[in-house]
């Protein structure tokens, strides 16, 4: 006897919030209409390729929701699309990058506002693959039949951390811009259970599983610290809110020199996944795969191709350029989109991959499409 | 308890034999039953473990009272049995507990399982321990001991393990059936014990036949009834 159970993923959700907005839009929301800014813009545009983003922002960069709002209007769309209610959840995962407010955890505030009964809950913190942290605690404490049902989240709202008042008189250099012109907002969520959903296929979770590098790796997108190392007195904890400010540690940064060093790690994560037998080259049908932007789309491609000659762009899926970079919730708006356009069939199998550049962690899932169980035999409820 | 011969042959047949006998016709009748039969076959469902946890939950929570009020009911000249009755309910009495765990981490809500009320079955074999545990010095008990107690220690686990197979449950979905099997065998090795003391006469070995046929029935009727 295994003794555990198997977790299902059967609800998918997501929110984009306000309309979408293309690469002309984005001057209105975020500012920065200066020519050196406009020009830096118009070339991290081109790089990442992504044609159009959403921004809980209004027409004038203004904020129109919460990060927890985001959350929650992803958390109902998935239930909904499972046809259960928040009181039915024994668990919430939640991951973001930063949550609205830095006490208390962003899952407080994301049941607080979704509501339901007692339940679980756990706060993901650090950046793209906190997504699939979240995603694996929920998975194991289905398997380990604690809870029969959870639901995980994850959630970014970077965007108002990313207009032009946040720069005005901060050195920026390609480090903030690199960022500035990538992340937008959005939420993904997904239900998890032990059973299959009753009558349509769902997606079984056959493992998970996230490591970090960062024993040999220097930090490479950051806030709240100046230079690229913790120091004692230099963060932005540590003297006034003012000083930090000035300092801009207050900017989101990224090392883009490290990039290519991230991608090749990456590379070698998902070698030894197939060395060890938990991809099966000859068995993998779908790749759902985040990455920032889509320099590192060919190099990620081709690479996986090398192991798996079948691979072409049909079984590949990102939706980067039409969704954007939306961090930790990446992964979950692209699965599913790539769940609803009916491209997965029983018995297919999907790798989720999620490169995490903060300081080198790499997160994969690999999911099996499963149909509906047979319906239930004659003859049930003789008793009744 | 072993093989059973049959009692036409052999009008002398000792306690162990005559309780065998029972048992034999319990499973018989349990291979009966619409739930375990479904069970048997692998065409159980999930409502269908659900219910019968939320069945089970309404009758083991009177375990403990029945097995305390007997306690009650033995004089001096019965203390080992009252000691023995007072040790059972003390551990019993927590047990509808895991039953209701079990209820929960498969998605039940513990609200609607604690409103819920007894089947057919279980009002009978509820109120007839009850009824019987009022008598004084009701040694025939050790026959219903021997039938709940034996369907613990030698079918819960095998159900457990079956509904785990069929249903894919974790192990902290089946706490209460698999914990029976252990349970269930120190009780079951204590009931051997006391009756091969020889604190047992023809009389009360009667009484403890008698009554593991009736609460054999009722059981069965218990599992038969599901909702209703």
């Amino acid at each position: 006897m295994g003794g555990t159970a198997t977790a299902y993923l059967t609800g998918f959700g997501r929110y984009l919030p306000g309309d979408p907005v293309d690469n002309d839009g984005i001057v209105a929301r975020l500012g920065g209409d200066d020519p050196v800014t406009e020009r830096i813009r118009r070339r991290i545009l081109d790089q990442n390729g992504i044609r159009q983003r959403h921004y809980a922002l209004d027409e004038h960069g203004e904020p129109t929701e919460l990060n927890e709002e985001l959350a929650v209007k992803a958390l109902r769309a998935a239930l909904d699309d499972r046809g259960i209610d928040a009181s039915e959840l024994r668990m919430l995962a939640c991951a973001t990058t930063m949550g609205d407010m830095l006490v208390p955890g962003f899952a407080s505030m994301v049941h607080g506002r979704l509501g339901g009964g007692p339940m679980q809950l756990l706060s993901a913190s650090g950046v793209c693959a906190s997504s699939l942290a979240a995603l694996d605690a929920a998975v194991s404490k289905i398997r380990l039949g604690d809870h029969p049902r959870a639901a995980v989240v994850g959630s970014e709202l970077p965007s108002r951390s990313l207009r032009q008042r946040r720069y005005e008189g901060i050195r920026a250099g390609m480090d903030a811009h690199f960022l500035r012109w990538m992340l937008s907002d959005g939420a993904g969520a997904v239900v998890v259970e032990f059973q299959p959903h009753p009558d349509r296929p769902s997606l079984r979770v056959d493992w998970v599983r996230q490591v970090s590098l960062a024993h040999e790796h220097e930090v490479c997108m950051r806030a709240g610290m100046t230079g690229e190392e913790a120091a004692v007195g230099g963060t932005w904890q540590d003297g006034s809110i003012a000083e930090a400010d000035a300092a801009g540690m207050f900017l989101l940064r990224q090392d883009v020199g490290m990039l290519d060093d991230l991608a090749r790690a990456g590379i070698r994560q998902f070698e030894e996944l197939v060395d060890i037998g938990l991809v099966d080259v000859r068995h993998l049908d779908h790749v759902v795969c985040h990455y920032s932007t889509n320099a590192f789309r060919d190099v990620a491609f081709e690479a996986l191709r090398r192991r798996i000659p079948t691979l072409d762009t049909e079984r590949w899926f990102s939706n980067l350029e039409t969704r954007g970079n939306t961090g930790s919730a990446s992964i979950f708006i692209a699965l599913e989109e790539a769940w609803r356009s009916g491209r997965f069939s029983p018995g297919e199998t999907v790798l989720l991959a999620v490169p995490e550049s903060g300081r080198f962690s790499f997160a994969f899932a690999h999911l099996t499409v499963v149909a509906p169980p047979d319906p239930e035999p004659a003859g049930q409820g003789a008793s009744t | 308890m072993t093989t059973t011969e049959s009692t036409a042959t052999a009008p002398a047949d000792t306690l162990f034999e005559r309780l065998a006998e029972v048992w034999a016709e319990l499973e018989e009748r349990l291979a009966q039953v619409p739930v375990l039969a479904r069970l048997a076959e692998g065409t159980v469902t999930l409502d269908d473990y659900k219910r019968l946890l939320f069945n089970l939950r309404q009758q083991v929570v009177d375990g403990s009272p029945w097995i305390s009020r007997a306690a009650s009911s033995f004089d001096i000249d019965h203390f080992e049995l009252r000691s023995a009755a007072i040790r059972h309910a003390e551990e019993e009495h927590r047990d509808y507990l895991m039953i209701e765990r079990d209820y929960v981490a498969i998605g039940g809500s513990l609200d609607e399982l604690r409103a819920g009320r007894k089947n057919l079955g279980s009002e009978a074999l509820s109120g007839y321990m009850f009824h019987y545990a009022d008598r004084p010095n009701p040694v025939g008990l050790l026959g219903a001991m021997f039938i709940i107690e034996g369907l613990g220690a030698q079918r819960a686990a095998g159900w457990a393990a079956r509904f785990q197979e069929v249903l894919g449950l974790a192990d902290n979905q089946v706490h209460f059936m698999t914990y029976h099997q252990q349970a269930d065998s120190e009780h079951t090795g204590n009931l051997e014990a006391i009756l091969t003391s020889g604190i047992i006469d023809d009389a009360g070995a009667d009484e403890i036949v008698r009554c593991a046929q009736v609460v054999a029935r009722l059981y069965a009727l218990q599992l038969e009834e599901l909702d209703r």
